[in-house]
């Protein structure tokens, strides 16, 4: 029962945030709605059982990567005239999204919803999840984390200034 | 209760909110910002069938998205400080230079 209505609130959250990420006009408050998002998506990962994905969530999202987007709008990125698109545009965005929900509607009308099953003890766990980590996806663990140090060099040589 | 096919709902709505903003908006910042939640709605569907079969796989996975978008996040930022340096805007109909 708490898990229902906990699991309403929080989607109703997440979705408001969005909204306002999408169509509120100043850069600032829209990026404050991602921040909700983000964090009502941590807490669902929680009700999910899975407690340190929703804690990286929180760091992650609403720590470094809303952290960092709030100071380039605030340092430079100040303007914003309204979200005046073409009827082109709007044409396009209208027909992807609705392939996008129709194709879903017709996913989630072919399967038939269970009831979330209850899972052991150990599910979610840190332990479960760092010996699959380092066992079953050991490869792809070391290749994030070459991704992660091309990124930071990436972003090194892209923010040099003689680039102008 | 919650079934699976509410969480999966709100991942689908929250992806078609992303969508709007990634193709309508014009700021280069809310436009990444789309895409980032766009991320998450996937993150979230990963999630809730890992916990509705049982499996940690998935969690697994969205650990690996959650470090491809922390990448994308460094990059791109940098991308649009760069883009905002030259183009002294963040509109993206600035970026027009390899336009035919």
């Amino acid at each position: 029962m708490i898990a229902s209505v906990l699991f309403f609130a929080l989607a109703a959250l997440a979705f408001a945030g969005a909204l306002t990420l999408v169509f509120h006009r100043h850069p600032v408050v829209a990026t404050l709605g991602m921040a909700l998002a983000t964090l009502s998506v941590g807490a669902l990962y929680i009700l999910l059982h899975v407690p340190f994905l929703g804690l990286f969530q929180v760091i992650v999202y609403a720590g470094a990567v809303m952290v960092i987007v709030l100071y380039i709008i605030m340092a430079l990125g100040q303007e914003e005239r309204g979200p005046a698109v073409g009827m082109a545009q709007t044409g396009v965005t209208l027909v992807a999204v609705g392939a996008f929900l129709f194709q879903m509607w017709r996913v989630l009308r072919s399967t038939q919803a269970g009831l979330m099953p209850d899972v052991e003890r150990a599910f979610g766990s840190i332990q479960a999840f760092g010996s699959l980590l380092v066992e079953k996806y050991a490869v792809p663990f070391e290749v994030a984390s070459l991704l992660l140090l091309g990124a930071m060099v990436g972003a090194v040589i892209l923010s040099r200034r003689q680039w102008s | 209760m919650i079934s699976i096919g509410h969480y999966l709902l709100l991942s689908v709505f929250l992806f078609a909110v992303g969508m709007i903003g990634a193709l309508t908006r014009k700021s280069a910042i809310i436009v990444f910002l789309s895409i980032e939640l766009m991320l998450n709605a996937g993150n979230l569907a990963f999630l809730a069938l890992a916990r509705y079969l049982g499996q940690l796989d998935g969690a697994v996975m969205v650990f690996f998205v959650m470090a491809v978008s922390a990448a994308e996040a460094a990059v791109g930022v940098a991308i649009v400080v760069a883009f905002i340096r030259r183009n002294k805007t963040t509109n993206i109909d600035a970026a027009n230079l390899m336009k035919w």
